[in-house]
């Protein structure tokens, strides 16, 4: 399906707008004096398929055009979004008040849209992003237009933030899925395949006074430098993905602003199902053979931080201090480990990365050069990323590099990586075994109790730092670069870097 | 000629065959599946129940030989079928973004012929002076430069340090010609200058050549006007191997512009095939590289018929 929009669609569009702005009250119009946008995406969304994982370009048109139950806050805090209002009953089933909001074409967003989304995203065929998720919803009940009542096998504490990710935004019953009818701030008024989108302001929103632009053209500028460059030469007002090594040159730029955060997080996946990495005692040996500075040196020019335990940030209130360096670079306890584990000598074996990012090239070159130290001669294999997926995900590795982010800053968005009941993925090790960790990720989204969820979450990294399912390395900085002119717009914090684009309804020019 | 034209058509056809199947066997070998990239986007993990779902409605389950004849049935009734990654007919496509890369090469080449024929034939004329030393020194150097420099220093220099012109992107023709032109000198005038270096040593040594021959020592012994000999007898004759030359480069261009296409974000040919390897999307990719093996034969099919037309003495036609 193809949404190509002509030039005289565009402004017919636009004037349709523009002409309905002339009905809408004086404070609305107010409201939207923001003029348009012009916003570099670093690629194209791949798919507008609303369910679908499509990256994080894909994550913010998304966030422009849809909106789901709940979202995020600058802050990072939890909030109502087509649902006013959330609470689970005295029989564990959650229930979703909804607002009065219209989706673009005028119609009301109802409790059986909200339910369809629900059954059609739980199909086993449907592959959501969260259809593994969505099945343990057993009934989803609208006793009126206004209530959506989900009744799961178990109570679900985290069921929410299902609900809350760009990835399980709500789209109106029987659209197709790649639809552009969605409820969010602003529309899709045109595209040009590839290259760039055209979406103007919403008149509807059910926010009053938002969004506060007018519109945002979204163009794609695949090279990093050039992104950069289109910024600084004022083409554009904003940018994604800025590359770390000219985050300097920006923050020095008098004219430009730098948003950075500490999100995504590189780590080492391992092959479990043979010799030597199956052996928990070699993993910790990796763990402890790694000077992360100089990842974060190599690899993103002084730009994040060490990761020696779990990829659970410092602000995040499941962080437990106490194995902030569990992970700690330590030769001496490296080679002893290996000894014990029956490697005295270390051994040769193949690290899979992948050439088509600088990042991971890096990332894995520094990891070679440090398990050499202790006798493991890591042969480097780097193929180009559709490879690197594919020997991922068959398990044709002996370690692996891997960089990415989680759904949200609860630990229980960790299960992606860690937990060894999935089906194999080249996200995390390949045929693990993790019984305890499984088992712990059931018991924390099952459990409501915040002090007794967080003793969860920090048994379950005690039992990580030992068995090593994953060797954490180094969180990397991810920003946005943005004109002076810009406000409004914030990145957001930890893994909702980007979810970042839901800001964008706040944002202004001038 | 109609006769030579036709046979060479007919071999051009057979060799755009050879093109086609080599890439779509070359595509299916290459590791990456395109049903499981497609689903792996921002680093997920893909359902394998949802990849075997997606690849049975690609078509991907059936034999490579069905996938082989159902492909080149759709190709011989103009189909080349949809993108697997948002199901946008491929055809569609090709023709959007083949104009625009045609744009840069035409505009290129025009910029390269109208200075380097000029800046070839004044250092043959006055070969191992010191003009021809400065050009020669300066073809040298742009041959040598590679595009994705001069494209990054150009960027440096006209957008972010005088900020006279846009760093990169476009705007439809039809929606702002200023902004279009503007935004097209960058790219073109960047692979112009390579190929400007080509086509002014082409035309230095051609003419140079041409300047030796009999007839031209002839003209000059006729006491014909020194212009008349440069325009009439060495410039045409010596333009025949520059016209080949500059048909195989842009021949090459077609598939070749990928870095100024990326380095200056013009959503050309060149930079949709390297998109649409990167995902396997076995449609786009075989549909482009067919796309543009057609016009590289049929490309030296006009220089052959433009060398003819130039020269009465090349025979066309086979003994």
């Amino acid at each position: 399906m193809t949404h190509d929009l002509n030039r005289r669609g565009f402004l017919a569009a636009s004037g349709a707008v523009a002409g309905g702005l002339a009905f809408v009250s004086p404070s609305a119009l107010f409201a939207q004096e923001g003029g348009t946008l012009r916003f570099a995406l670093s690629t194209y969304p791949p798919s507008f398929d609303a369910w679908a994982s499509s990256g994080t370009a894909a994550g913010t048109i998304k966030l422009l055009m849809h909106r789901g139950l709940l979202s995020y806050d600058a802050e990072g805090k939890m909030r109502g979004e087509l649902a006013e209002s959330w609470e689970v009953d005295d029989s564990g089933a959650w229930i979703f008040k909804l607002r009065d909001a219209k989706w673009h074409d005028g119609s009301p967003v109802t409790a059986e849209d909200i339910a369809w989304n629900v059954t059609e995203g739980q199909k086993a065929d449907s592959a959501a992003y969260f259809q593994g998720q969505l099945v343990q919803i057993l009934t989803v009940e609208t006793p009126d237009a206004k209530t959506v009542r989900m009744i799961t096998a178990e109570p679900l504490a985290i069921l929410p933030g299902w609900f809350a990710h760009y990835n399980m935004p709500m789209i109106k019953k029987g659209e197709p899925r790649d639809t552009m009818i969605g409820a969010g701030p602003f529309k899709l008024s045109g595209q040009d395949r590839g290259v760039s989108l055209s979406l103007v302001a919403n008149p509807d929103y059910y926010k009053e006074g938002l969004p506060k632009l007018d519109g945002i053209e979204a163009t794609v500028y695949a090279d990093e430098n050039l992104r950069v460059a289109a910024l600084e030469a004022g083409d554009v007002d904003l940018i994604e993905y800025v590359p770390w090594q000219s985050m300097t040159r920006i923050e020095e730029n008098p004219e430009l602003k730098l948003d950075t955060r500490d999100g995504p997080f590189m780590y080492l996946t391992f092959n479990a199902t043979r010799a030597p990495f199956d052996n928990p005692l070699v993993r910790r040996a990796v763990a402890h053979a790694i000077k992360r500075e100089d990842i974060v040196a190599a690899a993103f020019f002084e730009r994040g931080g060490p990761l020696a335990h779990l990829p659970i940030a410092e602000q995040s209130e499941f962080y437990n201090p106490e194995f902030a360096n569990a992970w700690d670079y330590d030769p001496e306890k490296a080679k002893a480990l290996l000894t014990e584990a029956g490697y005295p000598d270390g051994f040769d074996c193949t690290m899979l990365s992948t050439a088509q990012y600088g990042m991971h090239q890096s990332t894995a070159e520094v990891c070679q050069a440090y398990l050499s130290m202790i006798g493991i001669n890591a042969q480097l294999d780097l193929p180009e990323w559709s490879s690197r997926v594919q020997k991922g995900n068959e398990g044709s590795y002996d370690l692996a590099v891997m960089g990415t982010t989680a759904n949200n800053n609860d630990p229980a968005g960790l299960s992606n990586i860690l937990d060894g009941s999935l089906p194999n993925s080249f996200v995390r090790s390949f045929g693990m075994e993790t019984p305890e960790i499984t088992e712990a990720f059931a018991r924390g989204q099952a459990e409501f109790d915040y002090e007794t969820r967080k003793e969860i979450y920090r048994g379950l990294e005690e039992t990580a730092i030992e068995t090593v399912p994953i060797v954490g390395l180094a969180w990397r900085s991810q920003g946005y670069a943005m004109r002076n002119s810009v406000s409004g717009f914030a990145n957001m914090p930890g893994q909702l870097t980007f979810y970042s684009g839901i800001t964008l309804e706040d944002a202004m020019l001038g | 000629m109609l006769r030579y034209i036709a046979y060479r058509s007919v071999v051009a056809l057979f060799l755009v065959w050879v093109v086609v199947t080599a890439v779509f066997l070359l595509l299916h070998l290459i590791p990456g599946d395109p049903a499981e990239l497609l689903l792996s986007q921002g680093s997920i993990a893909a359902d394998p129940a949802a990849v075997a779902a997606l690849r049975e409605k690609m078509g991907l389950n059936a034999p490579i030989w069905q996938q082989y004849i159902d492909h080149l049935g759709g190709v011989l009734t103009g189909d080349l079928g949809v993108s697997f990654r948002d199901g946008a007919p491929v055809v569609e496509q090709i023709a959007k973004r083949l104009p625009r890369t045609l744009e840069v090469i035409v505009t290129a080449a025009l910029i390269a012929t109208g200075i380097g024929v000029p800046l070839g034939t004044y250092a043959a004329i006055h070969a191992n002076g010191r003009a021809d030393g400065a050009i020669s020194f300066f073809a040298s150097a742009a041959l040598s430069t590679p595009v994705f420099v001069v494209g990054t220093v150009v960027i440096l220099i006209f957008a972010q340090k005088l900020k006279i012109m846009p760093a990169g992107g476009f705007i439809p023709f039809s929606e702002d010609p200023v902004g279009h032109i503007r935004l097209l000198l960058l790219p073109a005038g960047t692979v112009a200058l390579s190929l400007l270096a080509v086509i002014t040593r082409m035309s230095r040594a051609s003419v140079l050549e041409v300047l030796q021959r009999d007839y031209v020592r002839t003209a000059r012994a006729k006491g014909l006007p020194r212009k008349r000999i440069l325009r009439r007898h060495v410039v045409r004759n010596a333009m025949i191997p520059v016209l080949t030359i500059l048909g195989l480069e842009m021949g090459t261009l077609i598939g070749g512009t990928v870095l100024v296409e990326f380095v200056f974000n013009w959503p050309g040919l060149s930079g949709y095939l390297v998109a649409a390897v990167d995902a396997r999307d076995y449609p786009e990719v075989v549909g482009i590289v067919m796309t543009i093996s057609i016009l590289f034969v049929f490309l030296n099919l006009l220089v052959d018929v433009i060398n003819a037309a130039l020269d009465p003495r090349i025979s066309l036609v086979r003994r």
